[in-house]
């Protein structure tokens, strides 16, 4: 029985923190610290669209419509599974669906904050983001640092107090964590040379949130070994992308590559742009993504930890050239944890990272500032004056948050530069970082 | 010509004012805005209150153009008034023995204007209060923020701002609406303390029970003391409610 014990705990672990007591203790104390903050936000924040997942998956609950939001058709799929069993089992959740029925976005948020069962519904909305939480700090574990139970454990430890993580997640509330637990998945399985299975795990991760797009290169070019391999895997990708295309035309008459193309936050790669003579322009993070991964190309011997250096560096581009919504910085947050054991600085410089995008998402006003506590007071926080119009009292409001924008891309920029700089020690050394 | 560096100090000291109002409203907001609270160009409606007693009626919005207009009336007289922040050109007041009647117009650059006055033997003040040319009573804020009457045309008698002040800050907002949800969710609320209780407890257990020798004891008074507080909070949300 104690063995069987043991290797669960092993399993969940990792065998270097499970053989190593002192590891395992801190360990378990991190994860203590780490859920009682996590349960301490759950119940009493979010942003607005938390509400319209939930509301997508109640139409689709209603209307037996899977493809009802056919950019995101898996994780609204998801949604909807669970919405279905937290209903039957909550009467809270029962009471509150004809509120998330109802079309008008305005009526139905003043109704979902107002409502006396608002922080049980939170919870339970919020509830499968901590499972997906929990996935992502037991598979980063495994991903780096191998007979290294200390290192291992910083990782762990720096995902769990990651503020980025417990903001998006606990106070933000937003769903990017299902596609980022999918796609630590598929890097565990690139890992461990299961070249196919990363692959189609990582397309997967694609349909549940486009961003693991960005790393799909890097992943191919990590992968093959040989021309068979750029084949099989091409055709994985090509065969991937046809069939779920083909799928959703058949069953839900819709396309679902074509909307992602046309949606804004496909534009938002060519937010940044540089303005040449008449129609001519280059759009900068295009260029600079192009630069990244050809420099990945052409190193001869790839090593798991470049992948996820590049990883890093893609992301961290990402968010320091192009627009973005707060969420999206939590792409960054895996690799960083990672890049951080090896070079302390990058992990001061995530916290400049969040203490500066607490100001520039002011911008997007009261929606995603003081509307965030509404379920604490509705009226209190609907009527309080947001930072805005305090700021624009004394100066250009997108001028003072473009300073701390700027500042943002120039700290990013600069992490960028660190992890390249491990990156050409990786390749001399087969490490990098600090203690080089 | 100004130079660079006094351009530079300029931006910095407005980016210091900035920060420095968040702070102070964000502390003010935690604080219990025990007083009411504005800020001129930026917050939005009516604010009313009484000081050194003195009626003040302001009204400001966040830079855009408004018009705020009304009337007050009492049963006693207004002996002396001030205005504030006045602009003869838009802005029309007319004082009667028991009755103020005013107009006036707010722009981006006109963040907030005003009145106050002394008002004697009355029992009680009628204020018919419009924000361009309509009523919006969740903008009329009287003696603290979020205060709002009940209808259109409404009176406050005279001790209406000492017993204001005599409100004990659990029935204020937004700790009023809080308490109000966590215990009309009551089951969801001790589960939820009880599971932040059971973590807490086995964060003691790892770090500072483990060292001592009567640990099971420890352990028993923790999870007595999640009961007792547990009870406590359900008597003291009892009581925030009554």
């Amino acid at each position: 029985m104690k063995r069987f014990f043991e290797k669960i705990g092993s399993s969940i672990v990792t065998k270097e923190v499970f053989e190593d007591k002192k590891s395992l203790r801190s360990l378990y104390r991190y994860f203590l610290i780490g859920l009682l903050i996590r349960l301490g936000f759950l119940p009493f924040f979010f942003q607005r669209d938390l509400l319209s997942t939930y509301q997508r998956a109640a139409e689709t609950i209603n209307t037996g419509n899977f493809g009802f939001d056919n950019i995101q058709i898996f994780t609204n799929i998801i949604h909807s599974a669970y919405l279905v069993i937290i209903r039957l089992i909550f009467p809270a959740i029962n009471q509150l669906f004809p509120v998330l029925l109802e079309k008008d976005t305005w009526t139905s948020w003043i109704g979902f904050i107002s409502n006396n069962n608002v922080f049980t519904a939170l919870t339970l909305f919020k509830l499968p983001y901590l499972i997906f939480d929990m996935a992502c700090m037991f598979l980063i574990l495994r991903l780096a640092f191998d007979g290294e139970p200390e290192k291992k454990l910083r990782v762990f430890k720096y995902w769990i107090f990651n503020p980025l993580v417990i903001f998006v997640l606990y106070i933000f509330a937003r769903h990017d964590i299902i596609a980022i637990a999918v796609t630590l998945a598929a890097l565990l399985l690139a890992k461990k040379d299961r070249k196919y299975w990363a692959i189609v795990v990582l397309i997967f991760g694609i349909a549940l949130r486009f961003f693991p797009i960005l790393i799909l290169p890097l992943f191919i070019f990590y992968l093959v070994r040989n021309k068979r391999d750029y084949i099989i895997l091409s055709l994985i990708g090509v065969f991937g992308l046809t069939g779920l295309e083909l799928f959703m035309h058949f069953y839900f008459d819709k396309s679902i590559i074509l909307p992602l193309l046309n949606s804004e936050h496909f534009d938002y790669f060519f937010s940044s742009k540089l303005e040449l003579i008449s129609h001519d322009r280059i759009f900068i993070f295009a260029a600079v993504y192009i630069v990244i991964i050809l420099s990945f190309l052409h190193i001869k011997k790839k090593s798991f930890d470049l992948l996820i250096n590049y990883g890093a560096i893609v992301y961290l581009t990402y968010i320091s050239l192009c627009y973005f919504h707060p969420q999206y910085v939590l792409w960054t947050v895996p690799f960083l944890v990672i890049a951080s054991v090896r070079r302390k600085s990058l992990l001061y410089y995530q916290w400049i990272q969040f203490a500066l995008l607490m100001v520039i998402l002011i911008y997007w006003g009261n929606l995603i500032t003081t509307f965030v506590f509404a379920p604490i007071d509705h009226k209190f926080f609907i009527n309080l004056t947001g930072p805005i119009p305090i700021i624009e009292r004394f100066y250009d409001s997108a001028k003072f948050v473009n300073i701390f924008r700027s500042i943002f891309t120039g700290v990013s920029m600069w992490m960028v530069y660190l992890i390249y700089k491990d990156n050409k020690k990786l390749r001399e050394t087969g490490s990098g970082g600090d203690k080089l | 010509m100004t130079s660079f560096k006094e351009n530079m100090k300029k931006g910095i000291s407005k980016i210091i004012i900035i920060i420095t109002a968040l702070l102070l409203l964000s502390i003010l907001l935690l604080t219990g805005c025990s007083g009411i609270f504005y800020v001129p160009g930026a917050s939005y409606g009516y604010y009313i209150w009484e000081e050194n007693n003195d009626i003040f009626v302001e009204w400001s919005v966040d830079r855009k153009d408004a018009k705020f207009d009304g009337r007050l009336s009492t049963d006693g007289a207004i002996t002396s008034y001030k205005l504030k922040e006045w602009e003869e050109a838009n802005d029309i007041i007319s004082i009667g023995e028991n009755s103020i009647d005013f107009s006036a117009t707010l722009a981006s650059r006109d963040y907030s204007d005003g009145f106050s006055f002394s008002v004697q033997d009355y029992t009680y003040l009628e204020f018919d209060l419009k924000i361009n040319d309509g009523y919006d009573l969740s903008r009329i804020n009287l003696g603290s923020f979020l205060e709002n009457p009940e209808n259109t045309i409404f009176r406050i008698g005279k001790s209406y701002f000492d017993q204001l002040k005599m409100r004990p800050w659990y029935q204020k907002h937004p700790f009023s609406e809080f308490f109000h949800k966590l215990f009309s969710n009551k089951y969801f609320t001790f589960l939820h303390i009880f599971v932040l209780g059971i973590i807490i407890i086995e964060i003691l257990r790892v770090t500072i029970f483990s060292r001592r020798k009567r640990k099971l004891f420890l352990m028993m008074l923790s999870y007595a003391g999640l009961a007792v507080i547990e009870v406590a909070i359900y008597f003291l949300l009892k009581f925030f409610n009554s």
